[in-house]
């Protein structure tokens, strides 16, 4: 298995999608976290400039996760399964002996190993805007506690799993990769959207909201010491639906990406290779 | 005298490790898509370990739809089959064979060799093994280029490559010489040559009559998803005959009739069609000769395996 991981990370680590996707998530998590806050002059509020220094740091990052990390990490999960259909290297490499679950273990294996960097890249970048901010304003310049920025990981990096976990699923089930990205961007935006906004006025929707992956990551994200007003005020990734405990989105966060790889390999398992 | 051609197959079958231990076996094989389309029918195939076999037949006869169901891509509606004694698609049996079916695939932004490295971790091969197939495949000196700058015949090269990788004891070929030059389909029929004196058991799916005709031991022909034909190249060929032009045809019929190691004279105009192979043309020469009769034509004539394969198809394309 550890030959096949190799292999399957090779394939990610030389594409060049992957680190696009990579270098325009740093830019935009540490855009809307810090660079649009600051230039909004964080000074009228007192609590804005707090969220930009680096004890804030935690929390501050993690709103960018469930939503915009998210549909990073969907394209990337689609990428990395739906290309195989399109290059017909799905084919080549079932025909090399190992079984087709052994194969699809390798591939979301490596896939859980890219989103590390994904997960440090926001954090690095984020550590360097939030010590020049707090330079510039003469501001504290203490980090977090070294235990709460690897839970903040940690959280990162689960939520990215999920999104990830989803976008295998619909690169599977479409057996390719334009029509996946085109439906998880709009499950993302619409189905997410528009189901976490209605959970939280109509009370029969509120349970299906809490499974929600945005609803999932924004509770881990407050948890992490964002605030309910800046989940709300996320932009197109906004979200005023309910917040569940930390342990439910963690488990809820878990279930999704064993239903999501689960799915996919039962598909991948069952279809004819074509 | 046999073409060089057939003396040259049948040197390489003596000379081949072959016997009746089954390498690929398949009974009522039969892969029906929806309701409309029955691609194989019932299909028995029998390969033997230590024989190239042909695998011919016309566009959209089942030949790839066989073959990716040996290879446990495609399940099959009914039927069973083994394949090195293991069921298609089982990893022990896929750990013995290679592979390249339809027109092989590779990332394009990998280089031949990183391609192969990905195959070659799924296989559980050694990376020694990828410069070793590089070498033998002549890519070696292209191998740290990308895929997407390959040619079609380079990356058939790649693909026969990737099939070679694991030493396998049974090698399933599609096409093999598609895209390449005719230098490189003679360089690729010699080597699939050698891969039957090597004793790796060959199974060649192939448009090209010539490559068929050329390297293989047996060959079946499948047509609407149903094997019409089975048999060496040489029983599907038919017996061999000479052409004889003589005159009097009917006194040179008698003579040459009478004639040991000939089976038979039928007329063809003017000419004789004579039931014997090219090792008797000398010998009926001499007779009609002695006999005081002209001879003016004697030429052995025999079906190629295109024009049974066009008599067999009824003149479809193969593909």
């Amino acid at each position: 298995m550890r030959a096949s991981i190799g292999a399957e990370l090779l394939v990610l680590r030389k594409r060049a999608a992957t680190w696009i996707l990579l270098g325009i998530w740093t830019l935009l998590a540490v855009f809307f976290a810090y660079v649009i806050p600051y230039a909004l002059d964080p000074g009228e509020d007192p609590g804005g400039l707090a969220d930009l220094l680096p004890s804030a740091l935690a929390g501050t990052l993690a709103v960018g996760f469930p939503f915009f990390g998210g549909v990073f990490a969907l394209m990337l999960g689609v990428f990395a399964v739906g290309s195989d259909f399109g290059w017909d290297t799905l084919k080549s490499r079932l025909t090399q002996g190992p079984g087709r679950l052994h194969v699809f273990a390798a591939k979301l294996a490596a896939l859980g190993i890219v989103l590390v960097p994904y997960v440090l890249a926001v954090f690095v970048a984020g550590a360097v805007a939030s010590l020049v901010i707090a330079g510039i304003e003469g501001a504290p310049a203490d980090l977090p506690p070294a235990w709460l920025l690897v839970r903040a990981m940690a959280a990162g990096w689960l939520v990215l799993a999920a999104w990830a976990a989803l976008g295998v699923l619909l690169g599977t089930l479409t057996r390719g990769t334009s029509l996946a990205i085109g439906v998880g961007i709009l499950y993302a935006l619409v189905v997410e959207g528009l189901v976490g906004a209605l959970a939280a006025s109509v009370g029969v929707l509120e349970p299906v909201g809490e499974v929600l992956l945005r609803a999932d990551g924004y509770s881990l994200a407050t948890a992490l010491g964002a605030s309910v007003a800046d989940v709300g005020s996320n932009g197109p990734g906004s979200y005023s639906g309910p917040l569940g405990g930390t342990a439910q989105a963690v488990g809820l966060l878990v279930a999704s990406v064993a239903a999501f790889a689960g799915l996919a390999a039962l598909l991948l398992r069952r279809r004819d290779v074509v | 005298m046999l073409p060089a051609a057939d003396v040259l197959r049948r040197r390489r079958r003596d000379a081949r490790p072959m016997t009746d231990d089954p390498v690929i076996e398949t009974s009522g094989l039969t892969k029906r898509y929806g309701e409309a389309t029955l691609a194989v029918d019932d299909l028995a195939l029998r390969v033997r370990r230590g024989e190239v076999y042909g695998f011919l037949g016309p566009n959209g006869a089942g030949k790839t739809t066989t073959l990716r169901m040996l290879l446990g891509l495609v399940r099959p509606t009914s039927g069973a089959a083994a394949v090195l004694g293991a069921p298609p698609g089982d990893p022990a049996g896929l750990a013995r064979i290679g592979a390249m079916v339809e027109t092989p695939g590779f990332y394009p932004y990998l280089s031949g060799r990183d391609n192969l490295r990905v195959l070659a971790g799924h296989a559980g091969v050694s990376r020694d093994r990828v410069e070793t197939v590089l070498h033998d495949v002549g890519l070696t000196s292209r191998a740290g280029d990308r895929a997407a700058a390959y040619s079609l015949g380079m990356r058939q090269r790649l693909g026969v490559a990737a099939a070679l990788l694991k030493d396998p004891e049974l090698l399933v070929l599609d096409e093999p010489t598609n895209g390449l030059d005719p230098a490189g389909m003679a360089e690729m029929r010699a080597f699939i040559a050698g891969l039957g004196d090597r004793g790796v058991t060959v199974l060649l799916s192939s448009h090209l009559m010539p490559e068929v005709e050329q390297v293989s031991d047996r060959v079946g022909v499948i047509r609407d998803g149903v094997l019409i034909a089975e048999g060496t190249v040489d029983e599907l060929r038919g017996r061999a005959r000479l052409r004889v032009l003589a005159h009097p045809a009917d006194e040179a019929a008698r003579i040459v009739a009478a004639l040991p190691g000939v089976a038979g004279v039928d007329r063809d105009g003017d000419a004789l069609d004579v039931a014997a192979d090219g090792t008797q043309a000398a010998a009926i020469n001499a007779a009609l000769v002695r006999a005081g009769i002209a001879v003016s034509e004697l030429v052995p004539r025999r079906a190629s395996l295109e024009d049974v394969f066009l008599q067999l198809t009824g003149g479809g394309a193969a593909a």
